[in-house]
């Protein structure tokens, strides 16, 4: 039978439908890239934009009104008007202590006449903002504020006045520097040590009262204890040496062990008792001694209240100089003068107020550069004024930089060596997986949840603890049963590990594996009872305990607790950036060493570790960018709008790690939402915006740097 | 062809095939009475489980000093395993068991009382991939001796110098032994992982396929390198290569399925095998 054409099944066509070459798959996928892509430009090209123009020096317009009335403003946009259907413009008028809005909506069609104001001053001032108004003189005023004679005018007119400014102003800028260093820095100082002498005054008094305070008659006996102490460290040694010499095989071994760590664990005890109880130096301080050292502190709080009153002396004669020179700068529209203070509205104003002065036209283009960099500069390096709205944000910065800092110190080790022991020495099985399901959960816990937790444990809790000891300590009686249990827990749990190690090549038995769980049990049971020893003990009442009610040192919101909170709060990345780098380390590398005769430790030192640290480097960038802009958790653990001091100082402990800080992230939301003038506020968010940008930029480019060095080294120039 | 020999020895290995126990076939040069006390690695009745599956079954086998042993066989017959039993690089494995004993130096080395550690200081071992760290050539070298804790300059160069002399690189690499080793090519990077297992003077080198990853031309290096060397340490060696076994070394162990089945001198081994299972895998015409 022969086989027909048609008898063959038919041949099956092959063909590539359209949609399986992909073309839409393409036009989709890079359609999202240049969507993703143009958002982030746009967002970034906004604050670049915004956040760039807020310095640049504008003309000042004269308006005149429909009604007569002419003003002083910088034009700043025009919008539809609602009421009349033309455009109305809005103009930035300033004077906000005459009792006007500082912007103000003006419809065209109000306007009869607008003209760039020659002559006109933009003053950026102390307080209150900005004052727009003509120059007309610089007074002195006469020595004697009661004398009836008439201030003495150094300029007059516009033109004089221009010319005797810029000399006349250094002197003042520099007067107002001085004024301000021995009123921020060096009373609060002199003040600051008054107080701490007051406060070793009050701890004399309570040493009085003490029954512990003075120096034993028993020095000798406290010796003897001691020296027993160190002889029982000594003997545990040399068990532990003679352990270590005997076979392994021999159960001598195992005893010798557990014989040295119960040695070691009495006379932890004997000398922690010895130093806590000396229950044979029950002497109160004598009078004499009270007297010689509060005599001390008398001498000393005299000393310092001279100084005190010589600093505010100085202060007084250069605040008295200060108030001599004025400036009267007039505002057309009120035909007020710029005035000291709101409440002394006729008195003219300080010429030391004055921060700056930009003309309010007829600035060439040089001009205008100049004062765009020096505004920048004074927004770089100055403290913010007027509620942050005015100035600048210079210890904003340090504030921002410091915590982040701080943050990857405490962050980095932490998690470094989580991840190691997770991925080195942990045996993987399902409850690793679980506490690394459980790591990887922690970062995406909303960030307000770890400030609560922060402001709670950290500042409340361990801060508090800190200053004034345990809340609820246990009476002396239990708590030495506390310790005494705790003690033995360690040399059962020692005993207990012990007794689960097995030689290799065997499986576990039944008494090694439960000798395993219980040894789990004994040393978890250990570390609560040595935490709860530490946080119930009768013994601590705190290091600033003398300071309360007053002022909280650590048990209050500060840099330390915020660098903390963020810690745990960046914890997961820096674990799982870790051990991702860990993971790709080869194993052919470990065996290597190994092989070689390393330990696991050396391997994960020398090998391990070096190879991995690109990746601890990634971690710690990310973690530092979250911390960075990092905001809802800081409100609550020591971000403050205003932050009297630096968290740095020239004074011990040079880093202050209970000090309230400013923070960028903060910064930006008070500025916004909290600020009095919140709308000649905001293109100071936009820079501040920029600024943050900027830091967290220059952060990671630093990091990255390192990360990209270390990368060479690891791999020299092909593999 | 007609197998002029009796079809005795193909039952051993249908025997091993289903899972019954069968002597190792020793030739007369490596009994107890030919090596004596000339044996270093002791094996004896060594089993080995990975979990449940028994990976070496009752091997037997003293290894002479100052020789070159290959382990040979077809892939998954344990020779592997064994090799790295040697210096207990299974205990990393999980779930590893082991029966019978190793003695180097006729000390066992899975007692109790050993630290793994101390043992692999007097083993040197060389991987089938090559492996040297990510750091400089030079302190590639030395890194045994640095986690010894020698940090002496003048040491740690001498010895360096000697052990890349030994292992045939040092001409290539003496100008630039502070660049990294990962620069270096993949048979000198053998070769430089062989002057890594050397500089510590080890008792034993084990060495795992240590051509399986490289050219002919540094397989050629690779096995000069191995015959110098031969006269100054012990070589146990892993090799899937018949002709490798031959030109290398003096004794030859054919595996099969996890049990040692001949062992004895390589000439005798591949020339005059007492096994006619033995003979087919050398001439490749099985495994």
């Amino acid at each position: 039978m022969t086989a027909t054409p048609s008898n063959q099944p038919a041949r099956h066509q092959r063909r590539t439908p359209p949609a399986a070459r992909g073309e839409t798959a393409t036009w989709l996928t890079g359609g999202a890239l240049v969507a993703c892509v143009v958002l982030i430009v746009a967002i970034v090209a906004l604050i670049v934009y915004h956040g760039g123009k807020t310095f640049w020096p504008r003309p000042v317009e004269s308006v005149t009104l429909n009604s007569g009335e002419t003003f002083l403003g910088v034009p700043l946009n025009s919008e539809p008007s609602e009421a009349t259907g033309g455009l109305r413009t809005r103009y930035r008028v300033g004077n906000r202590d005459l009792g006007q809005e500082s912007f103000e909506w003006v419809d065209r069609t109000d306007i009869s006449e607008s003209a760039p104001a020659a002559g006109a001053w933009y003053v950026e001032r102390e307080d209150w903002g900005i004052f727009l108004g003509y120059p007309e003189a610089i007074l002195l005023y006469p020595e004697q504020a009661s004398d009836a004679q008439p201030p003495q005018a150094l300029a007059e007119g516009h033109e004089a006045v221009r010319e005797a400014f810029d000399r006349l102003h250094a002197r003042a800028v520099q007067r107002r520097n001085e004024i301000r260093y021995l009123n921020d820095v060096e009373a609060p100082g002199l003040q600051h040590r008054l107080n701490e002498i007051e406060w070793a005054r009050r701890k004399v008094e309570h040493d009085r009262e003490s029954e512990r305070a003075g120096t034993g008659l028993s020095v000798t006996l406290w010796l003897a204890l001691m020296l027993v102490g160190a002889g029982g460290v000594w003997w545990s040694l040399r068990l532990s040496a003679r352990a270590r010499r005997t076979s392994r095989a021999d159960p001598l071994r195992k005893i010798r062990q557990l014989a040295s760590i119960a040695t070691l664990a009495l006379s932890f005890g004997l000398v922690l008792g010895a130093a806590l109880e000396h229950p044979w130096a029950g002497t109160r301080l004598s009078e004499s001694q009270v007297q010689s050292r509060l005599n001390t502190l008398e001498a000393r709080t005299d000393r310092i209240q001279e100084e005190l009153r010589d600093t505010l002396d100085r202060l007084r004669t250069l605040r008295q100089d200060d108030a001599r020179v004025r400036i009267v700068i007039r505002d057309p529209r009120t035909d007020r003068i710029a005035p000291e203070s709101r409440s002394e509205r006729d008195t003219p104003l300080r010429l030391s107020q004055v921060i700056r002065v930009v003309p309010g036209t007829d600035l060439s283009f040089g001009d205008k550069v100049g004062v765009y960099l020096s505004r920048w500069g004074e927004f770089l390096s100055e403290e913010p004024r007027a509620d942050g709205a005015e100035g600048g944000v210079f210890p904003i910065i340090v504030g921002t930089v410091i915590l982040t800092l701080l943050l990857n110190i405490c962050v980095v080790p932490l998690g470094v060596i989580a991840a190691l022991y997770l991925r080195e020495y942990a045996r993987q099985g399902t409850f690793t997986s679980i506490i690394r399901i459980a790591i990887n959960n922690l970062a995406g816990v909303p960030s307000i949840v770890y400030g609560m937790f922060g402001l709670g444990f950290f500042c409340y809790f361990l801060g508090g603890f800190i200053d004034e000891g345990p809340s609820a300590p246990l009476p002396r009686g239990s708590w030495w049963v506390g310790v005494g249990v705790t003690l033995t827990l360690v040399v059962l749990g020692a005993g207990a590990t012990m007794l689960s190690t097995h030689p290799p090549g065997l499986p576990p038995s039944k008494r090694e594996r439960l000798a395993k769980s219980a040894s789990w049990l004994l040393w978890t049971g250990a570390v609560v009872g040595a935490g709860w020893m530490v946080f119930t003990s009768p013994y601590f009442s705190g290091f600033f305990g003398h300071k309360l009610p007053e002022s909280s040192t650590m048990g209050g919101r500060g840099i330390l607790w915020a660098a903390l909170t963020l810690a745990l709060l960046t914890l997961p990345v820096v674990i799982v950036a870790t051990e991702e780098a860990i993971a790709a380390v080869p194993n052919s590398m470990r065996e290597g060493s190994l092989a070689c005769g390393a330990s696991k430790w050396q391997t994960i030192r020398r090998i391990v570790l070096p190879s991995s640290l690109p990746g601890v480097m990634t971690g710690a960038i990310l973690a530092m960018a979250r911390g960075a802009g990092e905001v809802a958790p800081l409100m609550l653990v020591g971000a403050v709008n205003f932050a009297p001091a630096l968290p740095v100082s020239g004074e011990f402990p040079f880093l202050h790690g209970d000090r309230t800080f400013m923070h960028l992230g903060f910064h930006i939301y008070s500025l916004g939402f909290q600020s009095p003038d919140s709308e000649a506020a905001k293109p100071l968010v936009w820079t501040t915006t920029l600024l943050l940008i900027l830091i967290v930029l220059i952060l990671n480019l630093v990091a990255v740097f390192i990360r990209t060095k270390l990368r060479g080294q690891m791999s020299a120039a092909s593999i | 062809m007609i197998d002029p020999k009796p079809s005795k020895s193909v039952g051993i290995i249908r025997a091993i095939q289903q899972g019954e126990s069968v002597p190792t076939t020793y030739h007369r040069e490596v009994g107890e009475e030919a090596i004596g006390d000339r044996s270093v690695v002791e094996i004896d009745r060594f089993d080995l489980w990975y979990s449940a599956a028994q990976a070496l079954h009752g091997v037997s086998m003293r290894i002479p000093r100052g020789h070159v042993t290959s382990l040979i066989g077809p892939s998954g017959c344990g020779k592997s395993t064994l090799l790295r039993s040697v210096n207990r690089m299974n205990d990393l494995v999980d779930g590893v068991r082991i029966g019978g004993e190793i003695r180097l130096g006729g000390e066992s080395i899975y007692a109790p009382d050993v630290d793994v550690i101390d043992l692999r200081k007097r083993l040197g071992m060389v991987f089938q991939k090559p492996n040297p760290f990510p750091m400089s050539i030079f302190e590639n070298v030395v890194y045994p001796l640095r986690i010894d804790g020698e940090n002496r300059k003048p040491v740690l160069r001498d010895a360096c110098e000697r052990a890349l002399r030994s292992s045939a690189i040092w001409d290539e690499v003496k100008d630039r032994l502070g660049e990294s080793a990962l620069s270096l090519s993949g048979g000198q990077q053998q070769r430089l992982c062989i002057a890594r297992a050397i500089v510590a003077d080890p008792e034993v080198l084990l060495l795992d396929e240590p051509c399986s990853a490289l050219d002919p031309i540094a397989t050629l290096r690779i096995e000069e390198l191995i015959h110098e060397i031969s006269d100054r340490y012990t070589v146990l060696i892993v090799t899937h290569n018949m002709q490798q076994a031959a030109r290398v070394s003096q004794f030859t162990a054919f595996m099969y399925l996890g049990r040692l089945v001949e062992y004895g001198p390589t000439e005798s081994v591949f020339q005059n095998p007492k096994l006619e299972e033995t003979e087919q895998y050398v001439t490749g015409r099985f495994g």
